[in-house]
């Protein structure tokens, strides 16, 4: 028998951040393995809202004369504009609850979790890492979306475009903290479609994506205000689409980074929960 | 430092068990008034008190049937899985206190081929775990080189892994245990879904590994490969170690017991009775064979000569015929059968 020779590892802050940059890039490189992205990126933008504007048409007649009331209720007369930006919010949500969600679950139906868990890497940076790229396509969504709104249907973003950049960044924690709350009870109840179609039936319905959620009955508008979604819908119509100034946005932004510090603290605790249970079920190798 | 590699000591790993159905289909969960609190669930114990102690730079092999708690044990040792209650150490860290120095320590293979990603090439699997085990960047590249080398992968390393064959996926696999130059190797049915010569290959390396200093604990339930590449051999059925020793010192543990092999048509299981209760049989399995209608039957005898007479007798009766009779030394397959009454695969 022969000396074993010395370990290669070398731990420490900068081997967690390049394995946390590692699964970025992993999840990036298999993410343009799958070229349908391609297609998904420049239909679905414009598939979701397209059946709410022709009802939206429907209603106000081709002449555009039952708008009226529509701009009574909103404050806003390009009722394209305002669909095109709670659908697209409601996209977001919707695709980081399957993304997100799920990424920890398709790792595991996959196989491939168990020799993730396996290394010495801090294993939120699993969650974390698989998050990067996962925002990065959605800002492609988004670019798309607005670019499809502009050139097709003619909406006019007379916001700011900075200002609305401002109000993405700070809607981030609260969309992803509910992403990783999610992908953390995924993985231990192993089915979780239920919970997704939940949750983005409360978003559309009670965060007012293609109506004022002012029009709701009052017990339904006690429930609109603990979502967060409402008030990104809500910042980013105000941002996007009318000439605003930051102190008009404050609220809005105010309640955001409070959901935002909620739902990560809520996610990391809930991931940090499932993480110990797997270690006593052995949940993280079962498919 | 520990003098040990690895060190169990009385490991026990419980699963609730899950609500059986009853006759309707429906879960019998049952519930306590007034609380309205569900009962403690049953528990079923997959491994119940392992001890063992590995030397450094020894192979062992944890042998059992499929269900037996080899995988079990190894995911305890690996940090993948929280004993109910035991201790164990490995490269003197405890798996619950230190897991993650224990990972450090440890190269493991589970789920061969599954555990790698499918849609990304050879050599960008490597480079991923290689991030992932905390090796720098340049040594990761030098290592990797070197690995692809080894396991004869460098003319197909920059494919996507989805084109390899079984037997490639698996040599990235074992790369990638290897990539930090662990002391420690934990390796689960490594040879699992491979082609003979595909698993002869495997097999080699693991003894060039073992050369080059690594501790290697390998489970299987093919007998040969443990007898062939182990140090010493734990025997495990029913989550509890039944034996252990060398191969050699486990076959010389059923003695001077001879194994007469009988090939058999028309077998049924009264003849297995009446075979038992022969004089100087001491134990006896049968399985169907992979030919139609044909079981092979393992007897075991301290005087194999003595019995032919009544064996042949009593299977060549009622339509029974007897195909084929051999008498053989005892195999690791046999010392299974002579401690448990079945054999691996049933």
């Amino acid at each position: 028998m022969t000396t074993m020779q010395q370990s290669l590892a070398r731990p420490g802050f900068t081997a967690n951040l390049q394995a946390f940059w590692a699964v970025t890039r992993r999840e990036w490189t298999i993410f343009l393995r799958y070229p349908t992205w391609v297609i998904a990126l420049f239909i679905w933008p414009m598939i979701f809202p397209m059946a709410y504007l022709l009802t939206a048409r429907a209603l106000s007649g081709v002449d555009g004369s039952g708008l009226a009331q529509f701009q009574l209720n909103t404050g806003v007369s390009d009722y394209i504009g305002y669909i095109a930006v709670g659908t697209t919010i409601w996209m977001w949500q919707n695709i980081v609850l399957w993304d997100v969600g799920f990424a920890l679950r398709n790792e595991q139906m996959r196989g491939t979790l168990e020799s993730n868990w396996l290394s010495p890497t801090w294993r939120f940076s699993f969650l974390m890492g698989s998050t990067l790229p996962q925002m990065v396509s959605m800002a492609m969504f988004m670019a798309v979306a607005v670019l499809e709104f502009s050139l097709i249907f003619g909406v006019r973003f007379e916001g700011s475009l900075w200002l609305s950049l401002l109000v993405l960044l700070v809607s981030i924690p609260s969309i992803y903290g509910l992403g990783f709350a999610f992908a953390s009870v995924v993985i231990t109840a192993r089915e979780a479609h239920a919970f997704v179609f939940l949750v983005r039936g409360l978003v559309m319905i009670f965060c007012g994506i293609t109506y004022p959620v002012t029009l709701l009955p009052e017990w339904m508008r006690s429930v609109t205000y603990l979502l967060p979604q409402t008030y990104v819908i809500h910042a980013m119509r105000l941002a996007a689409l009318s000439p605003v100034q930051l102190a008009d946005l404050m609220p809005d932004i105010l309640s955001l980074i409070f959901f935002g510090v909620f739902w990560l603290t809520a996610g990391y605790l809930l991931f940090n929960w499932m993480e110990r249970r797997a270690r006593q079920t052995g949940s993280i190798g079962q498919y | 430092m520990s003098i040990w590699a690895i060190e169990a000591e009385n490991l026990v790993k419980k699963f609730p068990q899950r609500a059986k159905k009853d006759g309707n289909g429906k879960k019998n969960k049952k519930f306590r008034w007034p609380r309205f609190k569900r009962e403690p669930k049953a528990l079923f114990t997959a491994v119940d008190g392992v001890s063992l102690q590995i030397e450094r730079g020894e192979i062992f092999g944890l042998l059992g049937p499929n269900g037996a708690g080899k995988s079990t044990t190894i995911r305890m040792l690996c940090t993948l899985l929280e004993p109910t209650s035991g201790t164990a150490h490995v490269n003197g860290y405890d798996i619950v206190k230190q897991a993650n120095q224990v990972r450090q320590n440890l190269g493991t293979v589970l789920a061969g081929e599954r555990s790698i990603y499918w849609k990304l090439t050879g050599r960008e699997n490597l480079e991923y775990f290689a991030a992932l085990y905390h090796i720098p960047p340049a040594v990761a590249r030098k290592r990797i080189d070197e690995l692809i080398e080894r396991t004869e992968l460098k003319e197909r390393a920059d494919e996507l892994v989805e084109k390899y064959s079984t037997g490639m996926r698996q040599r990235i696999a074992i790369s990638k245990a290897l990539l930090a130059r662990p002391p420690i190797l934990l390796l689960d049915e490594p040879t699992l879904g491979l082609d003979p010569q595909a698993a002869r290959n495997l097999r080699e390396l693991i003894v060039d590994l073992q050369k080059e200093g690594h501790t290697i604990l390998l489970t299987t339930h093919y007998m040969e490969e443990a007898d062939l590449l182990s140090d010493r051999i734990g025997i495990i059925d029913t989550g509890v170690i039944i034996a252990l020793d060398t191969p050699e010192g486990l076959k010389q543990r059923i003695g001077q017991s001879e194994i007469v092999k009988l090939e058999v048509s028309g077998w049924y299981e009264k003849i297995g009775e009446q075979l038992r209760q022969l004089k100087g049989v001491e134990n006896l399995s049968a399985h169907k064979s992979s030919a139609d209608g044909v079981w092979e039957v393992s007897l075991h005898s301290t005087d194999s000569r003595a019995i032919l007479p009544g064996v042949v007798e009593t299977v060549n009766h009622n339509g029974t015929q007897l195909l084929n009779m051999n008498i053989v030394r005892p195999s690791l397959e046999d010392v299974f059968i002579n401690l448990t009454g079945k054999a691996l695969r049933d």
